[in-house]
């Protein structure tokens, strides 16, 4: 123990001069790297966190006054604002936990060793390649009352078409169905790399245990992919929360604000109403609210997994 | 080590440049000036959509250039949709156009947050004299003249001549219908598989406060910050109407109600719908969309309880405070509205123009259009709504109205909670 206790600050006093100069090296060969971030990622995010403190609005030549917490107490009995978070908790839960459900189903199918294996792997990552905008139209189109491909169905069959988009009850659970869609290829393949990567012995082994696909499935398969799940569905839900061009296309916050989520409001106070400073302030509590949600969602999981390996 | 603090150096000195070209590449300063030999360039960005009418303005604009070669005009086209959000960025960032294309109702918000110039003496003295002081009135913000208004849109009725006739209904004719005549042939010509009615109300704010005013529902009183919202009888009859007519007698087609109006056009064609109530710039639309032996008649236009009147919302055209050339797009907006030009374009877009001269020349080259007679006839009965002089207006309609109607015409809400959720809402915004 006394040895190495020692040894260690004279090799760092050795290399430390050699360690000062590849820091300095580091320092400018990253200084252009950072630049850019610096310009365009951390300075709008800290003006745009700072706007939030102040009552500015996008009058010309507009008087900018710091107000403290002003809008976050305004922000606090806005109703309006906590019913489209309420909404926007319910899009984006149900859209990553249905992304995940379906997600896996298709990865568990892609991953048997099924004819035109390549084929169907291409075909599936086909939503991942249309921007959100093209995704709604085309969806848009299917759900037309009139002339949709949806409602021609279901009157071949004699039910009468739905308003699916229009409809106060089913508005939302439409623009799940488009998110949930646009959400599956990138989920699916995670799901299916980390499947290929548990290796087959374990899957053999259990099989001349006599454990059937279920349970090979619910024993091995799940327990190995846990760390993909936890970290894919809580992407999936801050992408979702977040999402804007989806929605904004397909409904646009409505039929009457039934699917107006937060960035979306946070979009009409900024843009409509002009009002910059309550919008950032907005914007401030949405991120910290994702925070909270996800830091629990983690410590949670954290727990779990500690348990079990105790 | 210095070599490396010049390569750093370098590096910065080039990324610098390229944030710092990036930046002007669109500023205000530049849009202005250009010309080759000192002669100004006008940035004009117009939302005018339709073909013809794109023809009517480019043609105006030709004419001036040729004439007047020391300031040029250049259309830049732009779309209705999302006009507002663009805009707002636009003239936040420094790079809105010289002049304006847009509707009074929402180019207020701008004058009120001091984007645009004040117009009042720049404006010939003929035209002023030839436009209504009620027209003058909907773009007159704070006694500043901060728009030329151009033409008005009324909403009408159109109707399936063929499915009517099917029904036993006579086409009516004379100056103007009551809402009961609309409910009562909505009743008669709707069947197994076609209702009455079919109306875009999709975004139904704008046509639900225009049309209120004919039952003297003007919802707003005062002006400006101080403005007051009242919703009464007279503010509710057109939506209660609409909802009677939808869930009691069951004439409207409740799918239509969610849709905007050219959507609802598509069943019009398709027989779906009888009667179809649009705004008056779709008669050109039917004339062109229409298929081949599609019987279409306009109808004379609604009368409520005080008469056939509706909102007068002109189309608008500003110029930029911060536009290095105000004078000259003052005259040039001269030149652009008198009465031929103005004319042209009111004609290609079914849209009544704003000044008098301009609507003797309309009515000469539209003689023989059954279609424009009713066009024309809806324009009388415009005046310049309360809405127009409040300050949040855009605000209330997009956040609060917009919702409360869609709910109310979903059978969501009760006309009581509908009145209540526009009042409530107002005293939310205006604080």
């Amino acid at each position: 123990m006394s040895s190495v206790a020692t040894k260690v600050p004279r090799q760092t006093k050795r290399v430390g001069h050699r360690a000062r100069a590849q820091r300095r090296e580091a320092v400018a060969l990253v200084i252009p790297a950072l630049l850019p971030i610096i310009i365009f990622s951390v300075i709008p995010l800290a003006s745009g966190v700072a706007l939030g403190f102040t009552d500015a609005t996008l009058k010309r030549n507009a008087e900018i006054n710091f107000i403290g917490f002003g809008n976050f107490i305004e922000l606090l009995g806005d109703h309006r604002f906590w019913g489209s978070f309420g909404i926007g908790i319910v899009w984006a839960g149900s859209v990553a936990l249905l992304t995940l459900v379906c997600a896996m189903a298709l990865a568990l199918l892609l991953n048997s060793d099924l004819r035109l294996k390549g084929l169907t792997r291409v075909l599936a990552l086909i939503p991942w390649a249309m921007p959100p905008v093209v995704i709604a139209i085309v969806w848009r189109m299917i759900y037309n009352p009139n002339s949709g491909p949806l409602n021609g169905a279901l009157e071949v069959f004699g039910i009468p078409g739905v308003n699916w988009l229009g409809d106060f009850s089913t508005a939302l659970p439409a623009v799940i169905v488009v998110g949930v869609w646009s959400g599956i290829p990138q989920t699916t393949v995670l799901l299916l790399a980390g499947m290929q990567s548990i290796s087959a012995e374990q899957h053999e082994a259990a099989a001349v245990d006599g454990a059937g696909a279920i349970r090979r499935f619910w024993h091995i398969t799940l327990p190995s992919l846990r760390p993909i799940i936890i970290a894919v569905t809580a992407l999936d839900f801050i992408w979702q929360f977040n999402s804007f061009g989806l929605i904004y296309v397909l409904t646009e916050g409505g039929p009457g604000g039934r699917t107006m989520i937060p960035p979306l409001f946070t979009y009409l106070e900024a843009f409509r109403n002009r009002e910059i400073g309550y919008a950032s302030a907005m914007g401030d509590v949405l991120v910290i609210a994702i925070m909270l949600i996800l830091s629990l969602y983690l410590v949670n999981q954290f727990r779990q997994s500690k348990g079990s390996r105790a | 080590m210095k070599r490396i603090r010049g390569i750093g150096a370098v590096a910065f000195a080039g990324a610098a440049v390229l944030v710092l070209s990036g930046c002007q590449q669109g500023s205000a300063t530049n849009s202005g000036d250009g010309g080759d030999d000192g002669a100004v360039t006008l940035q004009f960005q117009s939302l005018s959509d339709q073909p013809a009418t794109q023809a009517a303005v480019k043609a105006i604009v030709d004419d001036w250039n040729a004439e007047n070669s020391d300031v040029q005009v250049k259309i830049v086209q732009a779309g209705w949709d999302g006009t507002f959000d663009k805009l707002v960025t636009q003239f936040t960032g420094g790079t809105a156009p010289d002049i304006i294309h847009y509707e009074a109702s929402s180019i207020v918000s701008f004058a009120a947050d001091g984007y645009l110039a004040d117009l009042t003496d720049y404006i010939d003295g003929d035209l002023k004299a030839d436009i209504s002081e009620g027209i003058w009135d909907s773009v007159t913000q704070n006694d500043e003249i901060i728009a030329y208004p151009s033409t008005l849109q009324s909403y009408m009725a159109f109707a399936n001549a063929d499915l009517l006739e099917a029904a036993g209904v006579e086409v009516p004719t004379g100056d103007s219908m009551t809402w009961d005549e609309l409910q009562e042939i909505a009743k008669a010509t709707t069947t197994g598989d076609a209702h009455g009615l079919g109306w875009g109300l999709g975004s139904p704010t704008a046509a639900m406060m225009s049309l209120a005013l004919g039952f003297d529902g003007t919802f707003f009183s005062g002006e400006g910050e101080d403005a007051s919202i009242e919703v009464g009888d007279a503010e509710l009859a057109v939506p209660e109407l609409v909802h009677e007519m939808t869930y009691t007698d069951k004439s409207v087609d409740p799918t239509s109600l969610t849709q905007s109006g050219s959507e609802v056009l598509a069943s019009f064609y398709g027989g779906k719908v009888a009667m179809t109530v649009q705004g008056s710039f779709q008669a050109t639309n039917i004339a062109n969309d229409a298929p081949e032996g599609f019987n279409w008649v306009a109808l004379p236009p609604l009368e409520g309880s005080e008469g056939a009147i509706q909102a007068a919302n002109p189309q608008t055209y500003s110029v930029n405070i911060d536009s290095e050339y105000v004078e000259e797009s003052a005259e040039f907006l001269n030149f652009f509205m008198a009465g031929d030009n103005l004319a042209q374009i009111a004609y290609a877009d079914a849209l009544i123009p704003s000044s008098d001269a301009a609507r003797a020349e309309v009515e000469k080259l539209a003689a023989d259009n059954p279609a424009w007679t009713q066009v024309l006839a809806s324009g009388d009965g415009l005046v310049g709504p309360p809405f127009l002089k409040v300050e949040k207006y855009t605000e209330w309609k997009d956040t609060i109205a917009t919702p409360a109607f869609q709910q109310y015409l979903a059978n969501e809400i009760t006309s009581e909670q509908l009145a209540a959720q526009l009042s409530d809402g107002w005293a939310d915004i205006a604080g």
